[in-house]
C-alpha cells in the first residue's frame, strides 16, 4: 500500500493527549470515500448506516487494546472455544440446521485448522456422526433419513478428509457415490444440487471437489440424464456450463443469467481449476479481464473488506468467496512458477503485485469480524452475531491475505484431475500490519482444507483406480 | 385461487373484457346467472363446466352423439365456423378480406360464441384428496370465500408484525393492547380457516388414530455424535414419522399434510419439500391451490430458497398441462409476477426471487414490456438496485425475437436491432446522470455497448462529463467509473499515456483501495502496446 503510507497519520504510535491512542492507520481507512453521490436511495442509506457502523472499531476506538497499526490481535483462544463449541451439543434453536449440520463439521473443523488446532481426535465422532447420514443409492444427507445433496455430501468429504486416516476415508461408498453425481449430471453439464433439486454453479464445484478427492472414475453411467445431450464424462460440458454463468458485469452468478455474485465466482474458479490446471482452464473459459474489474470492485473503504456483489455491504464471508479468488487468478495469469512460459498458457500479463489490498481486508477482519464478547467466533459485521459459518470463511479469508500462493508444476497432462503443485509462503511485501502471533495456517486454494489433508486423502483414493 | 367473476349479463355470448387474461378457474367458473335457462341446475362443478363447455361451443354435444357425418349441412356449418374463430382471429388461418367479412357476418348473424371454454377442465384435489370437480357450486363457493378470508386476515398479519417490528426500532407508533388483542383473535380465525382449507396437524402424532399404522423412525444418534441438535419433542416426532413414510415410498394426503407440519417446525429441510412435490405429482393435486398456499409460507419466510426451486418444480410440472392455453398462461404470468413483485417489496435485492423471475420470464415467455416496466421500476426506486439492473439486462438481450440463442453476455449480438441498442445506452446515461459513483449503471453500459458492437469511442464525450483537467491542480472528478471507462476509450484510440494517466489518478486519489488492480491494468496497456 504505498500510496497509502504516504497518507499515514503518523508514523509510530504515540499517545496524544487523553483522548485516543494515535495509530498509524492510512487515511484510507478510517475517513469517507473521496467521492460520493448525493442522490439518498435505500442502498447508500444502508451503505451510510455500515460505514457508521464500521468506523469506530477501524479506527481502534472500539478496542481495549491494539498494536501499531491500529489493529486488535487475533482473539485466538475464544475463536476456538467457539469452534469446538459449535460441534458440541446444540439447543433447539439450531432446528433449522437440522439438514446441514455437516457444514457445522467442515466449518469448524476447517476453522480449527486454520488457527492451528489438531482436529484428528474429532476423527471416531465424527465417522460415527457421518455413518447414518450416508444414503444406500449414494451421497450424504443433511441427516439421517434425508436425501442426498450435493453441498451436505461436499461437507463431509472434506470433513473426512480433515480428520483424516483411513478408517475415515473408508467410510465412503465410493461406487453408489459415483453412480449418484452421473444421476445428478444435466444435460446442459451441469450438476443438480440433490434429485429434483437445483441447479447452479455450487453443485459444479462441489462435484468436481468430491470427484478429484476420492478419485471416481471419469466416464459416465449410462443411466445419466446427461447422455441425453451427448455427455460421456463427468466432466463434459461442465467448463463450459460454467462459462455460461459469468455475466456482463464480469462475475459469475448462480446460473447462466442472473446477477454475478461472489460466492459462486470462487466455486467458478475452483471448478475450472480442478478441470485443469488454472492457467489453462481459467483464461480459456472465462474472460479474465472483466472477471477481475468485477472482483476487485468487490473491495470498499473505507471498510477494506469484500462486498457480494455490486452495491450490496462489505460482509466478512466474502473474505473467502471473493477473497480466494485471487490465488487462483494469480496462478492463471502467472501459470507455473519458473517453468518455461507457453505463451498459450497465458496470454494475459502476469500479475507482479497483489491485485487486491491484503491490508484492507485483514484491517476489516481483525477490527470488525471478531465478536467482543466471551462468546467469540467470527462475523459477518459488527452489528451481527458471530457463527460457525463466518468463522470459517473470515479466517479463510485471512489465511489468503497473509500469504502468498504459487502454482509450481501443473499436472502431467490436462485429461488428470489432480497433481498441482502449490507452494504457499508468508505474503512479504511491505510492512506487516499484524503481528506474527495473528497469523493463521494456510489452507488450500482451491480445497479450502489444509494442503496435506488434500495430499494424503488424494494419494490413498489414487491406488483405487475403479471402485 | 381468485375471486369468482360476478357477471350479471344475460347476453347469450358475454364478450369477456380480457379474453386471453383469465385463469382456468375463471373461465371454467363464470357466474351462475348466465346459465342458459334450459339447462338443470348442475350438482358439482364439473358438470358445471361441462354444461358451459357445450353452450359454448354449439353442436358439440350433437357431434359427440351423432359424429361429424351425422350433422345437418347448417349444423356442419356452425360447427366448423366455430373452430374457426380463433385461428381466424389469430391470423393462423389466411381468408381473402372479402371471405373474412363474410364469415365474421355469419358469425355475428348466428351468435357464436367468440370464446370457448375448453374441454375437461381439470380442478384438481383438495387437501384431503377430493377432486375440487366433484364439489357442488355452493361448496365451491364456500372454499373461494374462505381463501379470501385467510388471505385478507394473512394481510392483516403481516402488518401487525410489521408494526410490532417498526416500534421495536423506535421507529414508529406503539404496538397497543387491543392491536395485541385483535391480533390473538385473527390467529385463532386462522388457525381454524387453515384446518378447515388444508387441515393443518396441530396435536401429537402419536395419539392421532390417523397415524396408528405408522412405526416412527426415530433419529438414534451415536453418543457423542457432532452438532447434535436438542430438537423440541414435536419437531423429533414429526421428522420421525417423515422418514417412516418416506421410507415406505408412501404418497397419500396424510403425508402432504405432515409435510406441512414439518415445514411449519422448519422450511429449512430441503427433503421434506422434495418428497411434497412428489406427493403432489403422484396424486395430482392442484397446482393453483399449492400455490396459494406456497404464498404465505414464501411471506412468512422470507430468506428461505427452498422454497423457490419447490415453485420451480411445480411451474415446470405444471407448464405443460397449460401449455396450448395462451390465457391461461397470461394469467398465470400476471399472478406470478404480482407475488414477486410483493416478495421484492420485502427484500428488493433477494437473490432467490431474483432467480426464479428470471426462470418464469424464460419458462412462460414474459418477454414483455410490463415486465420491462416493472423491473424498471425497481430501478426507479433504488437506481443502485443491481439485482434490478442485471434482470433488465437478460430481459432486454435475451428476448428470443430481438436476441441470438446462446449470445454470451459480453459477446456483440448482431441480431438486436440497433434501436434498443440506442435506447439502452440513452437509459443507463439518464441514470448514471442521477448518481454518477453508481456503478450499476456503468456495468450496464458497457454491457450494452458489447452486446451492440459499438466501440467504446461513441460514449467518450458522455463519460468526459464526469472528469475534468485529468493531471492537473484543478482537477475534478465525479465518478472513478467514468475514469476507469475513460481509461478504456483511451486505450481503444490508441492513446496508452491517457490511459496511463487515468489509471494512475484511480490509483492514487479517486480509488486508491484498488490500487493494485488499477497497477495492473497499467500492465494491460503495455501488453496492448507491444501486441500492436
Ligand atoms: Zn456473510
Amino acid at each position: 500500500m504505498a500510496a497509502a503510507t504516504a497518507q499515514t497519520w503518523s508514523d509510530s504510535p504515540s499517545q496524544v493527549g487523553s483522548d485516543a491512542p494515535e495509530y498509524s492507520i492510512p487515511s484510507l481507512f478510517t475517513s469517507d470515500p473521496p467521492i460520493r453521490d448525493t442522490l439518498e436511495t435505500g442502498s447508500s442509506r444502508v451503505q451510510d448506516a455500515t460505514l457508521d457502523e464500521c468506523l469506530p472499531f477501524l479506527t481502534g476506538y472500539q478496542h481495549s487494546e491494539c498494536n501499531a497499526h491500529g489493529l486488535p490481535h487475533l482473539d485466538r483462544g475464544r475463536h476456538i472455544n467457539f469452534l469446538h463449541k459449535q460441534l458440541g451439543k446444540l439447543p433447539g434453536a439450531f432446528t433449522s440446521a437440522d439438514p446441514s449440520r455437516p457444514w457445522f463439521f467442515y466449518w469448524c473443523l476447517a476453522g480449527l485448522s486454520l488457527l492451528g488446532e489438531d482436529v484428528a481426535p474429532y476423527r471416531e465422532r465424527l465417522i460415527e456422526t457421518v455413518r447414518p447420514m450416508q444414503n444406500a443409492l449414494g451421497g450424504f444427507a443433511g441427516g439421517f433419513g434425508q436425501t442426498s445433496h450435493l453441498a451436505t455430501t461436499y461437507a463431509t468429504v472434506l470433513a473426512l478428509a480433515l480428520v483424516g486416516g483411513d478408517e475415515a476415508y473408508d467410510v465412503v461408498d465410493r461406487r453408489a457415490m459415483w453412480r449418484w453425481l452421473c444421476s445428478l449430471k444435466q444435460p446442459d453439464g451441469g450438476f443438480q444440487m440433490a434429485l429434483g433439486g437445483e441447479e447452479d454453479v455450487r453443485g459444479a464445484y462441489c462435484a468436481s471437489v468430491i470427484i478429484s478427492l476420492l478419485n471416481l472414475p471419469l466416464d459416465l453411467s449410462p443411466d445419466s440424464p446427461a447422455c441425453s445431450a451427448g455427455h460421456t464424462g463427468l466432466f463434459t460440458g461442465l467448463a463450459e456450463y460454467v462459462r455460461r454463468c459469468q455475466t456482463y458485469e464480469g462475475g459469475v452468478s448462480a446460473k447462466p443469467g442472473v446477477e454475478a455474485h461472489g460466492a459462486y465466482a470462487f466455486c467458478a474458479l475452483g471448478c475450472l481449476s480442478i478441470i485443469d490446471s488454472p492457467h489453462r482452464a481459467i483464461p480459456r473459459y472465462l474472460d479474465v479481464p472483466l472477471l477481475i474489474s468485477w472482483l476487485s470492485s468487490r473491495q470498499y473503504a473505507p471498510e477494506g473488506g469484500f462486498s457480494g456483489r455490486t452495491n450490496k455491504l462489505v460482509d466478512g464471508c466474502y473474505s473467502h468467496w471473493v477473497g480466494g479468488c485471487w490465488p487462483l487468478i494469480e496462478a492463471a495469469l502467472n501459470g507455473p512458477r519458473g517453468a518455461a512460459a507457453n505463451p498459450g498458457d497465458h496470454p494475459l500479463p502476469r500479475a507482479m503485485e497483489s491485485l487486491s489490498s491484503r491490508d484492507g481486508l485483514i484491517r476489516y477482519i481483525l477490527s470488525c469480524c471478531q465478536d467482543q464478547s466471551r462468546r467469540g467466533g467470527m462475523r459477518d459485521k459488527p452489528s451481527k452475531y458471530s457463527d460457525a459459518y463466518h468463522t470459517c470463511y473470515v479466517l479463510s479469508g485471512l489465511s489468503a491475505a497473509q500469504h502468498k500462493w504459487d502454482l509450481v508444476t501443473p499436472r502431467a497432462h490436462e485429461s488428470i484431475v489432480a497433481g498441482d503443485v502449490w507452494t504457499v509462503s508468508p505474503y512479504m511485501e511491505g510492512e506487516q500490519i499484524f503481528d506474527e502471533e495473528d497469523r493463521v495456517c494456510t489452507v488450500h486454494p482451491v480445497y479450502v482444507i489444509p494442503q496435506h489433508k488434500v495430499e494424503e486423502i488424494q494419494s490413498y483414493f489414487a491406488t483405487k483406480s475403479g471402485f | 385461487m381468485p375471486p369468482k367473476s360476478k357477471g350479471s349479463s344475460k347476453a347469450p355470448n358475454p364478450e369477456p373484457k380480457e379474453p386471453l387474461h383469465l385463469h382456468p378457474n375463471l373461465i371454467a367458473d363464470l357466474s351462475p346467472s348466465q346459465a342458459a335457462p334450459e339447462s338443470p341446475l348442475p350438482q358439482t362443478v364439473s358438470l358445471r363446466s361441462e354444461q358451459r363447455f357445450f353452450r359454448t361451443n354449439p353442436c358439440e354435444k350433437r357431434r359427440q352423439d351423432v359424429g361429424l357425418s351425422g350433422l345437418t349441412p347448417a349444423e356442419k356449418k356452425t360447427y366448423t365456423y366455430t373452430h374457426l374463430i380463433l385461428p381466424v382471429a389469430n391470423r393462423h388461418v389466411p381468408l381473402s378480406n372479402k371471405a373474412e367479412r363474410e364469415f365474421w357476418k355469419h358469425v355475428t348473424k348466428e351468435g357464436l360464441p367468440i370464446r370457448r371454454l375448453p374441454a375437461n377442465y381439470s380442478w384438481g384435489k383438495d387437501r384431503s384428496g377430493r377432486d375440487i370437480g366433484t364439489y357442488s357450486p355452493d361448496e365451491l363457493e364456500q372454499r373461494t370465500l374462505k381463501h379470501a378470508r385467510l388471505t385478507a386476515l394473512q394481510i392483516q398479519h403481516r402488518q401487525f408484525l410489521s408494526k410490532r417490528e417498526l416500534a421495536a426500532k423506535k421507529q414508529g407508533a406503539e404496538v397497543s393492547s387491543e392491536d395485541i388483542e385483535e391480533e390473538k383473535k385473527r390467529r385463532q380465525t386462522m388457525a381454524a380457516l387453515k384446518r378447515d382449507l388444508y387441515g393443518e396437524i396441530t396435536g401429537t402424532l402419536a395419539k392421532d388414530p390417523e397415524w396408528d399404522d405408522v412405526i416412527p423412525i426415530p433419529q438414534d444418534e451415536p453418543e457423542g455424535a457432532l452438532a447434535q441438535i436438542a430438537y423440541p419433542d414435536d419437531y423429533a416426532e414429526a421428522v420421525s414419522y417423515l422418514r417412516a413414510v418416506m421410507a415406505a415410498d408412501e404418497c397419500s394426503p396424510r403425508c402432504l399434510r405432515l409435510t406441512e407440519h414439518v415445514i411449519s417446525m422448519n422450511p429449512a429441510h430441503y427433503t421434506v419439500w422434495l418428497y411434497r412435490f412428489k406427493i403432489i405429482s403422484v396424486l395430482k393435486l392442484s397446482i393453483p391451490d399449492e400455490i396459494t398456499w406456497l404464498n404465505q409460507v414464501a411471506l412468512s419466510n422470507l430468506k428461505n430458497y427452498q422454497i423457490w426451486n419447490h415453485r420451480q418444480l411445480l411451474m415446470d410440472y405444471y407448464y405443460p398441462v397449460i401449455e396450448e392455453e395462451t390465457a391461461v398462461i397470461r394469467t398465470l404470468a400476471r399472478s406470478e409476477t404480482a407475488f414477486i413483485t410483493t416478495m421484492l417489496a420485502e427484500d428488493a435485492k433477494n437473490y432467490h426471487v431474483w432467480s426464479y423471475r428470471q426462470y418464469l420470464v424464460g419458462k412462460l415467455s414474459v418477454w414483455t414490456s410490463s415486465e420491462l416496466g416493472s423491473t424498471q421500476n425497481l430501478i426507479e426506486d433504488d437506481v443502485r438496485n443491481n439485482s434490478a439492473w442485471s434482470h433488465r439486462f437478460y430481459l432486454v438481450f435475451s428476448d428470443p425475437t430481438d436476441s441470438t440463442a446462446g449470445s454470451g453476455p459480453t459477446e456483440h449480438d448482431p441480431k438486436v436491432p440497433d434501436s434498443t441498442i440506442d435506447r439502452e445506452i440513452k437509459y443507463a446515461q439518464e441514470k448514471i446522470a442521477l448518481a454518477p459513483q453508481n456503478q450499476s449503471p456503468w456495468n450496464y453500459l458497457l454491457g450494452v455497448l458489447a452486446k451492440g458492437g459499438r466501440k467504446l469511442a461513441t460514449v467518450q464525450e458522455f463519460v468526459e462529463q464526469y472528469v475534468s483537467a485529468l493531471g492537473e491542480e484543478m482537477e475534478e472528478v465525479t465518478s472513478s467509473h467514468a475514469l476507469d471507462l475513460l481509461a478504456k476509450v483511451y486505450q481503444e484510440n490508441g492513446d496508452t499515456e491517457k490511459a496511463a494517466l487515468c489509471l494512475r489518478r484511480l490509483s492514487e486519489k479517486w480509488d486508491p483501495v484498488r490500487e493494485g488492480y488499477w497497477k495492473y491494468r497499467a500492465t494491460l496497456l503495455q501488453g496492448a502496446v507491444e501486441s500492436a
